[in-house]
């Protein structure tokens, strides 16, 4: 694998999240390994108890969180494309996704029959994820922009044997506009953010060359206007889940703090079998909400993971 | 997105003959034909009212999941996902491959087995693995490119 360097401001900004010297030289440290490889059983089609049956007799393979069999490690070296060709996975028995990623739909935690809007849905890791929860039942808008990643949607959902979802090709916002004004709210909502992408180092390295503290910036802006209108058309009593692949405060915390300033919403504990930090309460000059300590940071160094963040929260009356 | 959404009575019609070929006697979903002669299926909660507010409000590109092909009038093929769906009510024209057979069937290569002409399952160990036609001299093969393993 390439090996890529820190760029100094974002070394700068890692070292100020993490004060503490070995915390920071566990995280330099593990950024430049390549990620486990995880799948999650997909219980549409099989059992995890049938399919870990059946991987074993190919590779050496643990379920690590009781509470969670469908989370499945391959704790081996495994060839270039070999998880991707295996049988069991063309036939959609799992879906190749890394833990950090699984952690949004835990928070969420569809039930079936629900009505839930999965806004930034490609390329469908989470939206299968919530389908399986939902057991196919009830209703599943999933939602993309652009049409070749409507494509790629498409084609995960068919494989995972999704038959709830409606796929719609809208800007985000303009769909939350349009269902609101017609009074069709949710009762989940996943907001799986675009972000910068800075707990993503392992798995893709071009993150180090690709940051910019200016796209930072402008997609905090961007996750607000997207967040403002989510929450439009959450239910009272609904739940939306904010989750984005970034350390960035400017992308995580601070976007549930202009949520807690601008609506009636609270911020939810949430219990996962990853090791959580709480958020931020402070970042440069801005200071936050405490209640956005009840958020969830997933760092790559605590988990042997990528990095995450997590957020839940409820609508707690009609917005005026 | 006009719904062309399929009535109870050609779905009945579909129901026949996909039980004289397969021995398929339900279909859980309902029913919407999309482009390509696709019959898709829905297990979503929405009623067909519903369903229209929606697609004159939203810009939908799909919805549920591809079951079957109309091939011909009174000719029906279950897609791959669409076979995985029904599977557990399948019980005819189903034809069990060779370790050999499958290594190149699952690689989207036809397969040299002469049978009756028609549409078959293909089986490999328990898995069903796609749908297939036969010419009678020739058995070929329509399992999905993005799901055929990289030669």
């Amino acid at each position: 694998m390439a090996r890529y360097e820190m760029k100094p401001a974002f070394e700068a900004r890692m070292k100020k999240l993490m004060p503490d010297k070995e915390d920071f030289e566990a995280f330099s440290k593990i950024v430049h390994t390549g990620p486990r490889n995880f799948v999650r059983c997909n219980t549409l089609k099989i059992s995890p108890e049938n399919l870990v049956e059946r991987l074993k007799l190919k590779w050496n393979v643990i379920q690590p969180f009781k509470e969670y069999p469908e989370i499945i490690l391959i704790n081996q070296e495994l060839g270039p494309g070999e998880i991707g060709n295996a049988l069991e996975h063309l036939l959609g028995h799992y879906y190749v996704q890394e833990v950090c990623s699984m952690m949004s739909v835990i928070a969420l935690n569809p039930k079936p029959n629900e009505f839930i809007l999965d806004l930034c849905a490609s390329p469908g890791s989470k939206t299968t994820q919530i389908a399986m929860k939902m057991e196919n039942k009830g209703t599943l808008i999933a939602n993309d922009v652009a049409m070749g990643r409507i494509a790629i949607l498409a084609s995960n959902l068919e494989k995972n044997g999704v038959t709830n979802a409606i796929v719609t090709r809208m800007d985000s916002v303009n769909l939350c506009t349009k269902l609101e004004n017609q009074g069709m709210k949710a009762d989940k909502i996943l907001l799986d953010a675009p972000c910068s992408g800075e707990g993503t180092l392992r798995s893709s390295p071009k993150t180090f060359l690709m940051w910019n503290e200016k796209v930072v910036n402008n997609l905090s802006r961007q996750q607000k206007k997207l967040i403002a209108h989510a929450i439009r058309c959450l239910k009272v009593g609904g739940t939306l889940v904010y989750s984005t692949c970034t350390h960035a405060p400017e992308e995580d915390e601070s976007v549930i703090d202009f949520a807690l300033k601008n609506f009636p919403v609270k911020v939810e504990h949430i219990s996962l079998p990853l090791k959580c930090r709480p958020g931020l309460t402070e970042w440069k000059t801005d200071n936050y909400n405490k209640e956005v300590t009840k958020t969830c940071r997933i760092y790559p160094q605590d988990n042997d993971s990528e990095g995450f963040f997590v957020s839940k929260l409820t609508l707690l009356k009609e917005i005026e | 997105m006009q719904i062309n959404f399929i009535k109870s009575k050609e779905k009945e019609k579909i129901l026949e003959e996909l039980n004289k070929q397969f021995g398929i006697n339900e279909i859980p979903f309902m029913l919407i034909r999309g482009g390509n002669e696709k019959i898709r299926g829905f297990s979503g909660n929405l009623t067909r009212e519903q369903l229209d507010k929606l697609s004159q409000l939203l810009r939908i590109e799909l919805i549920g999941i591809y079951l079957i092909k109309n091939e011909h009038e009174n000719d029906f093929r279950p897609s791959m996902d669409g076979i995985h769906l029904l599977k557990n009510q399948i019980t005819k024209n189903i034809i069990e491959i060779d370790d050999e057979q499958f290594k190149s069937w699952i690689r989207g290569n036809d397969l040299d087995i002469k049978t009756e002409k028609g549409t078959f399952i293909i089986s490999y160990k328990g898995d069903f693995i796609g749908s297939g036609k036969s010419n009678g001299e020739r058995i070929f093969n329509y399992v999905p490119k993005d799901r055929r393993l990289r030669k």
